[in-house]
């Protein structure tokens, strides 16, 4: 009988990096995924490391991620593209500037350094900015990388270190005895293990359902996509005029935002991630933010699912009962959050507490969160663009 | 019978065809094709290869267009029975409502021309695209005068501006034979064929006829390299059992070895899709009634395509006739695209190096992309070596996942959007790891279609609705 320490089920950046933390603190682990390596949320994400001035609540823990972002790449052997220079959220028109003036009063419950600053000043910065800018905000920290080379860095640091993934494998219950969990099952049979990490994004909520355990997250499809390279624009993450604007290393303009469907998943199915004309609206942001774009042409677009939890907040969870078992989601910004995501989550799993500051973070949060909160915030499977 | 809006994907021999069937059917037909294409987009070798080399008489708009219709009868026709013709029109997306995605309404397709571009509903999209050129690498490829066998009969036939004077054709099967006929009645010397086999593909009367044109025949051998230092000037042969090699001066190279099912609307659509050897290709699944697993949306191959019942079958189904459930298999070839393509690449890529270029957008060499190197652009390396294939227990997963190999080398995430390499790709990694090309995943097909100038789409009409309520993600928090 084959057996692990622990199994961790979904093979994105928050499964993989907190597999690679548990094999290197020495457990035997193992990676299941119903479908290929990072083809989820992890494939859809723009990038970004969010400090989350938006929810302070989680900004400790993204500052935990921001130190382990600059020596990731020496960490782990494998090139990530990190690029520290910086975020802008950019206002360009009068109702957006209200907006990012109200949120910066939010910004600044954090302790990271945010500057509200005037259009000629983000000019300054980007000069490829339209001059319909009229402000916003700055900070110097955080930053981007490539979401697919980083999700495959911690995959092949998790397998030089003899972690073992088997991809197209799907979690189809979570197997607990006596109040503890002792395995998975899968279309190929029970794997047993002392401990589960569900890091399946909105599968979560279905493989925690038969234990009772309500974890309130909403799968939501949204689009994005890409053009061929540019020359070197601006290297700052970038939001603004609705889309995240990022230039990778490559010179591709990589872009989303924009209306999006909520839906429902299966278990142990890949969810069809169709994308619509919604990519023209899209590209006319794009050029209204920075015209330059116009001279750039559209290569391609692709849809992407992600998990939002009502609060819009990481959730990291060890559960008394059953014993053994972790989950953690991070509601549209796990890919900046990971590094510290899986610190925390390898350590609960293995020590029962986490030196990562993620006190706000658990699923107690959602104590009074009504079971139909769904429909109630119009975010039931066929919603769109609410 | 009541009348559908039909919307038809490519002016192919199908196409034309069930055009002016639906048309007399009294179905609203729109026939849509992108070529004559922009020289700009023709440059981006899709679906034609046409290199580096295009001859600028294409660029006089009023005399190609008049070359494209004394060419193609057809099309005249279409234009004359009043069917709605689009050429130089891109399709580049089709959209409809589906699983996740329930807010399309009618479905539609996305059309752009220079000029601008149109979304056009419609009832019925039959999907008839033809062909594009498969054009393997090899040293010297990216020259000007290395061409495709379509790319090149539409210069010679279509366009009537070839500016060869003697080409070297590689392959032997129909495909090239056709060049060969059209360079001579073109006053174009043929300097000679090559073929890794031991026999002209296309048969003994094939091999007869050549002989008797005095067309040397360069047989158990392939391309060592194309000569020149900013063009062709002659090919370098090597030979399968390494007999000194041969030079001959030609200023084009016609790589005529095969083409491949033009399948990225049908595979970017979600239709489901089978691997079909004669074709060397994944196809999409279709009834007999021709319709893919996508209802109203048929497939219509440049094998079997052109067969008037089965257009009679199409054209009932979309009337109104019940769908008819039943799985066709696709048309048979007397010479299996998977077995030539394969003998050929497997002979380019013993004799040919590990350091020839297989990306042309991304510069990634053959070696590079099998051993998984990061683009050089990073100037970093892998701290282990890396293998591409899956592991796990599940005996129908696919041991390779080509979307993974094009993220981490960027091979086929290009310009030519992988045009130019990924099926190559395919059998590069297939031949060297030993994985059957049915258990390797093809990269996604994603619109559009073909790369477009962000302002030639970017939405004009835009609703008050999308515009308010344009969701600021991720930090939007309205509460309901």
């Amino acid at each position: 009988m084959q057996s692990y320490d622990i199994i961790v089920v979904g093979a994105g950046i928050l499964g993989l990096s907190t597999a690679y933390r548990a094999q290197k603190a020495g457990a035997k682990v193992l990676v299941l995924d119903a479908g290929a390596t990072a083809y989820e949320a992890s494939s859809r994400a723009t990038g970004y490391l969010s400090l989350r001035g938006e929810t302070p609540a989680e900004s400790p823990l993204a500052q935990e991620a921001e130190k382990l972002w600059d020596g990731l790449d020496d960490e782990l052997g494998y090139p990530t593209e990190w690029t520290q220079k910086g975020r802008i959220w950019a206002a360009l028109d009068e109702h957006e500037f209200a907006d990012l003036q109200k949120l910066y009063r939010t910004f600044q419950k954090t302790d990271v350094p945010f500057e509200f600053l005037d259009g000629a000043t983000m000019r300054k910065m980007i000069p490829c900015l339209s001059e319909r800018c009229l402000g916003g905000i700055w900070t110097n920290r955080s930053g981007h990388a490539n979401p697919q080379r980083t999700s495959q860095a911690f995959g092949w640091a998790f397998t030089d270190l003899g972690g073992e993934i088997r991809e197209y494998t799907p979690v189809l219950e979570v197997l607990v005895e006596a109040g503890k969990v002792k395995g998975v099952r899968t279309p190929q049979g029970e794997i047993h293990c002392g401990n589960v990490a569900l890091c399946a994004a909105a599968h979560n909520p279905l493989l925690l359902k038969p234990f009772g355990i309500h974890f309130p997250l909403a799968p939501v499809r949204l689009e994005a996509l890409v053009t061929t390279p540019m020359p070197p624009l601006f290297e700052q993450a970038f939001i603004g005029n609705g889309l995240s604007i990022r230039q990778t290393k490559r010179g591709n303009i990589h872009m989303n935002g924009g209306p999006y469907e909520w839906i429902n998943l299966e278990i142990g199915r890949e969810a069809a991630k169709p994308t619509t004309q919604t990519v023209r609206n899209i590209m006319r942001r794009a050029i209204e933010t920075m015209p330059v774009l116009k001279g750039a042409q559209f290569l391609r677009c692709w849809a992407g699912i992600v998990d939002i939890a009502p609060d819009q907040m990481t959730t990291i969870h060890r559960f008394d009962s059953p014993e053994g078992l972790v989950t953690a989601a991070c509601s549209g910004h796990g890919f900046g959050m990971s590094p510290a995501v899986g610190v925390a989550a390898s350590e609960l799993l293995m020590n029962g507490a986490t030196r990562m500051p993620i006190e706000q973070l658990s699923l107690d949060r959602f104590r009074d969160t009504p079971s139909d909160w769904r429909e109630r915030r119009r975010w039931e499977a066929g919603q769109y663009n609410t | 019978m009541s009348s559908r809006k039909i919307v038809i994907a490519g002016a192919s021999d199908a196409g034309f065809k069930i055009a002016l069937a639906a048309h007399a059917a009294g179905h609203d037909v729109t026939l849509v094709d992108e070529h004559p294409q922009a020289l700009k987009d023709m440059s981006f070798d899709a679906p034609w290869f046409y290199g580096a080399g295009l001859p600028s008489a294409l660029m006089n708009d009023n005399s190609i267009a008049q070359s494209v219709l004394e060419a193609s009868p057809q099309l005249m026709e279409c234009i004359e029975a009043g069917i709605d013709v689009r050429v130089s029109t891109v399709l580049w997306g089709a959209f409809r409502n589906g699983p996740n995605c329930l807010h399309v309404g009618r479905p539609k397709v996305g059309l752009v021309t220079r000029e601008g571009n149109e979304i056009l509903e419609h009832d019925a999209l039959i999907i008839a695209t033809g062909v594009r050129d498969f054009v393997p690498s090899f040293k010297g490829w990216e020259l000007p005068g290395v061409l495709g066998g379509k790319a090149g009969l539409a210069l010679l036939d279509l366009y009537q501006v070839f500016e060869g004077k003697r080409v070297v054709v590689l392959g032997s099967d129909e495909l090239a034979l056709r060049v060969v006929r059209s360079a001579r009645e073109r006053g174009v010397e043929v300097a000679g064929i090559v073929e890794p086999g031991e026999s002209v593909v296309a048969g003994p009367e094939a091999a007869a006829w050549l002989a008797a044109q005095d067309i040397p025949v360069h047989l158990g051998q392939v391309i060592a390299e194309a000569i020149g230092k900013t063009a062709v000037t002659g090919v370098k042969l090597v030979s399968l059992d390494n007999r000194p090699s041969e030079e001959i001066a030609c200023d084009t190279v016609a790589v005529a070895i095969a083409t491949l099912p033009n399948i990225e609307l049908p595979a970017a659509m979600g239709c489901e899709m089978h691997y079909v050897a004669d074709a060397a290709s994944w196809i999409p699944r279709t009834t007999a009634q021709g319709e893919t697993s996508l209802e109203g949306v048929f497939w219509l191959s440049d094998a079997g395509g052109g067969n008037g019942d089965l257009h009679t079958a199409i054209l009932d189904r979309i009337g109104g006739a019940e769908r008819d459930s039943r799985v066709t298999a696709a048309p048979s070839r007397k010479v299996s695209a998977t077995g030539y393509i394969t003998s050929w690449i497997d002979a380019l890529h013993k004799t040919g190096g590990d350091d020839v270029v297989l990306c042309q957008c991304e510069t990634v060499s053959r070696a590079e992309f099998c051993g998984l190197a990061p683009p050089q652009y990073l100037g970093k390396s892998l701290r282990h070596p890396q293998t591409p294939l899956n592991h796990g227990d599940d005996a129908t997963a696919p041991r390779i996942n080509q979307d993974f190999m094009k993220r981490m080398t960027r091979v086929s995430m290009g310009h030519c959007q992988g045009k130019r390499c990924r099926d190559e790709a395919i059998f590069a990694l297939s031949l060297r790891f030993g994985i059957g090309l049915e258990s390797i995943r093809p990269a996604s097909y994603r619109f559009p279609l073909r790369p477009i100038d962000l302002t030639l789409i970017a939405d004009d009409d835009e609703t008050d609705d999308i515009r308010l309520n344009w969701q600021m993600w991720p930090y939007e928090t309205r509460q309901g």
